[in-house]
């Protein structure tokens, strides 16, 4: 469920956090990482954050979720915090990891692929693991049974 | 020969350059074969040439500039193929 700020708050961590839904110890480690500015704190020694750093957490964790690495997305909440760049910038960065994934899924598919042959060629049967053909071919010391 | 040019649909950098690549090409080779591919569109294709972003270039079914060349690295890239 999504918590809405309301405008002007003065947040703690564990508020933030909350609203946000990750934990304090994820907004200290983006903040280590610099991807969250670091808060002011109060004459006690506690963060305090205002409702932006909301809007940051979620925008890390949504690039999160569609793949992005930590560099990227500081790439990315870059370019939201350059006035420069435009949306075409933004847009490469997204077809970038769009062609990392595609690669990386194409790859695992034929990782997966070479299991389907390993799996078929296996008998299947109570032999002693010297005789496996599936440890035999990854050995490349003998010909998979048939 | 074949040129295939792998853009971003949009990305104004990639479209001003291309006519003149085009037309230098072409004059390399005027048989040439010239095609201007959206990244998106053909993705499939650009993974299999490797493409990492776009702009990239292939020729022949070879990635061959892994961004967009000048005129003249084009030029050469296209002399030397045709050489062999």
């Amino acid at each position: 469920m999504r918590l809405s700020v309301p405008s002007a708050q003065r947040l703690t961590i564990g508020k933030l956090a909350e609203l946000a839904d990750v934990s304090a110890n994820a907004v200290r480690f983006y903040e280590r990482e610099g991807l969250m500015k670091v808060p002011t704190k109060t004459d006690s020694g506690y963060r305090v954050y205002g409702d932006e750093a909301v809007d940051r957490l979620r925008f890390i964790k949504r690039a999160q979720h569609c793949g992005f690495t930590l560099s990227e997305t500081q790439a990315l909440l870059q370019l939201r915090d350059e006035a420069s760049s435009c949306c075409n910038d933004v847009r490469s960065k997204v077809i970038e990891k769009k062609l990392e994934l595609e690669a990386r899924i194409k790859a695992m598919k034929a990782m997966s692929k070479s299991l389907d042959q390993l799996i078929a060629d296996c008998s299947n049967d109570t032999r002693p693991a010297d005789d496996c053909s599936i440890l035999a071919a990854l050995s490349g010391t003998k010909e998979p049974c048939r | 020969m074949k040129v295939e040019v792998l853009h971003s649909g949009g990305c104004a950098k990639c479209q001003k350059g291309l006519p003149a690549l085009r037309a230098a090409a072409q004059s390399v080779d005027p048989d040439l074969d010239w095609c201007e591919l959206d990244i998106l569109k053909a993705i499939d294709y650009a993974v299999e040439l490797g493409v990492l972003k776009p702009p990239a270039v292939a020729i022949d079914g070879q990635l061959v500039f892994a961004t967009l060349p000048s005129v003249e690295a084009l030029t050469s890239a296209l002399r030397a193929r045709m050489r062999h």
